[in-house]
């Protein structure tokens, strides 16, 4: 079932909320009026009924007659019938009077052929207990027609304000929503090509604000990761399309006419070479794509960071000795995460610092163990980062050096952002920073 | 030594039968998992390298065939699929070794003979010899043509690591990871430098060289007539 629209579930709420309140109010004033007219008719009932028992106190005397005609004279819709002890009707005063009335003592109210009576049943004679009935009947017909037109006109007017509040709510909800027309209508127009439709922010309800900010906010992210995707494929295009026409060129070269084994061979080798490069890329965009995905889930494993440092230190030392580096570490923390990823990230970053780092130099890895978490900080002494450079160089296919920029044979650059995504999985962040001539990245991991 | 390789995609089938074969192995190819499962139930192999997807019946079922016949022939996949639940499903079953597409033959024949050796370790030998080059494992001590040479701890496994395996074509990956027992891609050339400086030391004051350098795949030590 499709969901009514919100202006028309407001409507219909302001509608239902008019007709419970005008329908109790006119519940409440229906039944406070019955009551004041019962109170008026015990009153003036409770008079009369003092004014017959002097009139009959004395049944026998000649001019009890006429005081009791007397009596009933004074009030037109006033009746009396008065019954015998043994049921027997003894008197009426009028011929219209209803054969049955009530019999119970005390107010009572009875509809008969058309017209309504207050009937007030009481002995005639407080202390005898044989005493014949008194039954005062008074006509309250045009009392109970007055109720009634007000019970009608109670509904009639629940009944249009309830419809009348269906429609202007239904108006105020249409206006009030129409900053969400608004949003959708951005919203729909929203494609891979108009990734920069906004919402205007600033005129919309303080409600509204909000989502409009969140909204803009997800189009900026949508927008940001779609540019690096369509720069991602666009690099990936690019960096492969060297190689491969590196490999098409040669190939047919080589293929053109008769050639030494030697020659053979050699074209081989070089095929090889890119071959492997290509390989290699493949790997490490398939390895960045499962980090995009989530599915680089870190095992948990204790590890010493010291330890491990040293070990990378260990398989650095032959690299940093010939480029006459000094490899230094300080500082131990423990940590739960995945060795060989961390290893990987690490030497990610130690191969890095290596090459930018002049002779004589040094690469130092800190680690800092803290309350909350803790840091690992891999410098190199040298001429530090410039500050274009660092948003962007954790973007993939990112050299900062431009005289490796094409195919060099080992470095794609790629590493940065790799180490960028295993720190991620492992719930931590990595930024760099250069100070006086030392280029820092540092890694901050969650306690585990 | 007899090998089966289940392989569907002709190309990669034929090339791995051809460069084991020519690697001194007698490798049969199959291209479907049913005849592929037949073979290795026959257990005449010594080693199944099995491509997970496979027309018939695919690697796993293989494996979970193979074992469940009770043969422990070594087993190793070959997955395009460089999902982590993928390693861990094949390990699980009883998979010995994997390999991720695309891999290096290089890469392939280091684990082929390091699978095959694994289970007949030759008796606790004392030291390692090629030509006048010399190890001793017991002092922890190199000579060539009788001169003592002084290597670190590291310089020392990684010529280890090259006698013990001598003829071998050893690749970077494979080198990093045994010796530094450091398992994962890396683009760095740690291990040309530390081949380098292992050359400075045993080969450069001797005309007969005997690392020798295999282009795009790795290294071999071997005895070379000039």
């Amino acid at each position: 079932m499709r969901s009514l629209s919100l202006s028309s579930r407001l409507a219909l709420l302001f509608a239902a909320c008019t007709a419970v309140v005008s329908l109790s109010a006119g519940v409440l004033f229906s039944r406070a009026s019955e009551a004041h007219f019962v109170e008026l008719d015990q009153q003036l009932l409770d008079g009369k009924l003092m004014g017959l028992r002097r009139a009959l106190h004395d049944i026998q005397s000649s001019d009890s007659q006429i005081r009791l005609a007397d009596e009933l004279s004074r009030q037109a819709d006033l009746s009396l019938r008065i019954t015998g002890s043994d049921g027997q009707r003894w008197y009426d005063n009028s011929a219209q009077l209803p054969d049955r009335l009530p019999q119970k003592p005390g107010l009572s109210t009875l509809n008969d052929a058309g017209s309504d009576y207050r009937v007030l049943n009481a002995p005639l004679f407080v202390d005898r207990p044989d005493s014949p009935q008194l039954t005062l009947l008074l006509d309250i017909t045009h009392h109970q027609h007055f109720l009634q037109r007000m019970q009608h006109l109670i509904w009639l007017t629940v009944g249009l304000s309830a419809l009348a509040t269906a429609l202007l709510g239904a108006w105020a909800a249409r206006s009030g929503l129409r900053p969400l027309r608004r949003m959708s209508a951005v919203a729909s127009g929203v494609s891979a090509q108009s990734l920069n439709a906004r919402l205007p922010e600033e005129n919309m309800p303080p409600e509204l604000a909000e989502m409009a900010h969140s909204f803009n906010a997800m189009l900026g992210r949508l927008d940001d990761s779609f540019q690096r995707l369509s720069a991602f494929s666009a690099d990936i295009a690019h960096e492969l399309r060297t190689p491969l026409s590196n490999l098409l060129t040669h190939t047919q070269v080589t293929l053109t006419r008769p050639r030494p084994i030697e020659d053979y061979r050699e074209a081989l080798h070089s095929n090889l070479e890119e071959l492997q490069w290509m390989a290699q890329l493949v790997n490490d965009m398939l390895y960045l794509a499962k980090a995009d995905h989530g599915l680089l889930t870190p095992k948990r494993e204790p590890l010493e960071l010291a330890v491990e440092t040293d070990l990378l230190l260990e398989f650095f030392a032959p690299l940093a000795e010939d480029a006459r580096v000094t490899l230094r570490r300080e500082g131990h923390a423990r940590f739960e995460g995945d060795r060989s990823m961390l290893r990987r990230a690490l030497s990610n970053l130690l191969d890095n610092a290596l090459r930018f780092t002049p002779a004589e130099g040094e690469v130092r890895v800190r680690i800092v163990d803290q309350v909350k978490g803790l840091s690992l900080t891999v410098e190199n002494s040298g001429d530090g980062i410039d500050g274009a450079l660092m948003p962007r160089l954790f973007d993939r296919f990112y050299r900062a050096d431009p005289a490796r920029q094409e195919s060099s044979s080992e470095h794609a650059g790629l590493g940065l952002a790799i180490t960028q995504s295993i720190i991620r999985a492992h719930g931590g962040r990595i930024r760099c920073e250069s100070e006086n001539g030392w280029s820092r990245f540092v890694i901050e991991l969650p306690r585990t | 030594m007899k090998l089966l390789i289940v392989e569907d995609q002709p190309k990669t089938g034929h090339y791995l039968r051809q460069g084991l074969n020519e690697a001194g192995f007698n490798a049969e190819l199959v291209a479907d998992g049913c005849t592929g499962q037949q073979l290795a139930l026959s257990g005449e192999y010594a080693l199944l390298i099995l491509d997970v997807m496979l027309p018939g019946r695919d690697g796993w079922q293989i494996l979970q065939a193979v074992r469940g016949a009770g043969l422990d022939t070594p087993v190793l996949f070959l997955t395009a699929r460089d999902a982590v639940e993928d390693r861990v499903h094949g390990l699980e079953l009883g998979a010995d070794d994997y390999l991720v597409k695309p891999f290096a033959f290089s890469e392939l024949l280091a684990r082929v003979r390091s699978l095959l050796r694994r289970g007949n370790t030759s008796p606790q030998e004392t030291s390692l010899q090629l030509a006048d080059l010399r190890l001793d494992l017991i002092r922890r001590r190199v000579e060539r043509n009788g001169q003592r040479i002084d290597l670190t701890a590291k310089d020392f496994a990684l010529l280890e690591m090259l006698l013990r395996r001598q003829g071998e074509v050893l690749p970077k990956s494979l080198i990093a990871s045994q010796v530094w027992d450091m398992n994962f891609d890396s683009d760095t050339n740690v291990i040309e430098v530390a081949i380098r400086r292992l050359r400075l030391k045993i080969d450069d004051e001797f005309p007969n060289k005997l690392i020798h350098t295999v282009r795009g795949m790795g290294y071999v030590l071997e005895e070379r007539s000039a």
